[in-house]
């Protein structure tokens, strides 16, 4: 009596484990806990900044004049294209094109890098001016803001790097890229506080 | 499969592209010197927009539960209307 022959080609499943279609949040929660506390953070300077400023809106408007503009803008296409080369890693990922992954989110973090020396030229040049967080209200609150929003763009880089290292050593695939998206998930965070950052402290007066 | 993501990857770039015009804009309002409360207004409302397509279209919460993207939403809503208040 023959048996009947069970041959499996392949497996596939229909549901990737972090598909991000049933309603829960892209990466890992842990990721998610932090950015809406960082957030937070930024929103209370964010109306800190507004509220200082209504008791002193022409100084404020004069220390404003003095920022460069054209660096702020800069910064944020760079920020919005790196956020751009993260999505189209994440959806490299999703169909098991590891390389193509690691392709883009090494743009992103040259768009980083990019953000990173444009504010280190700014804030070169406002320390050689002389002006330091006690100058007066307006730059403290441009100092701190940007420096601490730096300093997420350099964490945000060194994840992106650790999350590139691991897609070159083929860690992620189709099915397993809940790290891809936690790494893309703090990179937008840095990327959706900038877009409040730049007009409230360069162009809104 | 492969058309899903042409699919995906086009509207991606759709959205970027829409960023890097919203961005112009606030830029080229910067540049020409307006200022006054509906050019506040208008560049508020602009974030908005820019923080509600990162988050929706590039972070993905547009996939998710309804309240996660409310979490978002709200906060460019209560931390934008605050600084309006102290701006007005």
């Amino acid at each position: 009596m023959n048996q009947p022959a069970i041959v499996i080609d392949s497996f596939t499943p229909t549901v990737s484990p972090s598909s991000g279609h049933d309603g829960a949040l892209p990466g890992d929660l842990a990721i998610w806990i932090f950015i809406f506390a960082e957030m937070l953070a930024f929103g209370v300077l964010f109306v800190a900044y507004a509220f200082t400023r209504a008791h002193n809106v022409e100084m404020f408007n004069d220390s404003q004049l003095t920022l460069s503009r054209t660096s702020g803008a800069i910064n944020t296409l760079a920020l919005i294209t790196s956020s751009y080369c993260v999505v189209r890693a994440v959806s490299a990922i999703k169909h098991g094109l590891s390389r193509a992954c690691a392709h883009w989110l090494s743009g992103a973090v040259l768009l980083g890098g990019v953000f990173v020396a444009i504010k280190v030229v700014e804030f070169h040049a406002k320390f050689e001016a002389g002006i330091t967080l006690s100058t007066n209200a307006f730059y403290m609150f441009y100092l701190a803001l940007t420096f601490f929003h730096f300093m997420h763009v350099l964490m945000g880089m060194v994840i992106l790097a650790c999350v590139i290292a691991k897609a070159r050593r083929g860690g992620y695939s189709r099915h397993d890229y809940v790290g891809v998206e936690t790494g893309a998930s703090f990179w937008h965070m840095v990327d959706l506080l900038w877009i409040i950052l730049f007009p409230l402290v360069y162009i809104i007066r | 499969m492969q058309t899903a993501k042409n699919q995906s990857d086009f509207f991606s770039t759709a959205i970027w592209a829409a960023l890097v015009a919203l961005t112009t804009l606030t830029y080229s309002i910067g540049e020409t010197g307006l200022a006054g409360k509906n050019v506040m207004l208008a560049l508020l409302l602009i974030a908005l927009v820019k923080g509600q397509m990162v988050a929706n279209y590039f972070m993905g919460l547009r996939h998710t539960n309804i309240w996660w993207r409310s979490i978002v939403f709200g906060y460019f809503v209560i931390v934008g209307g605050l600084i309006a208040v102290a701006y007005i």
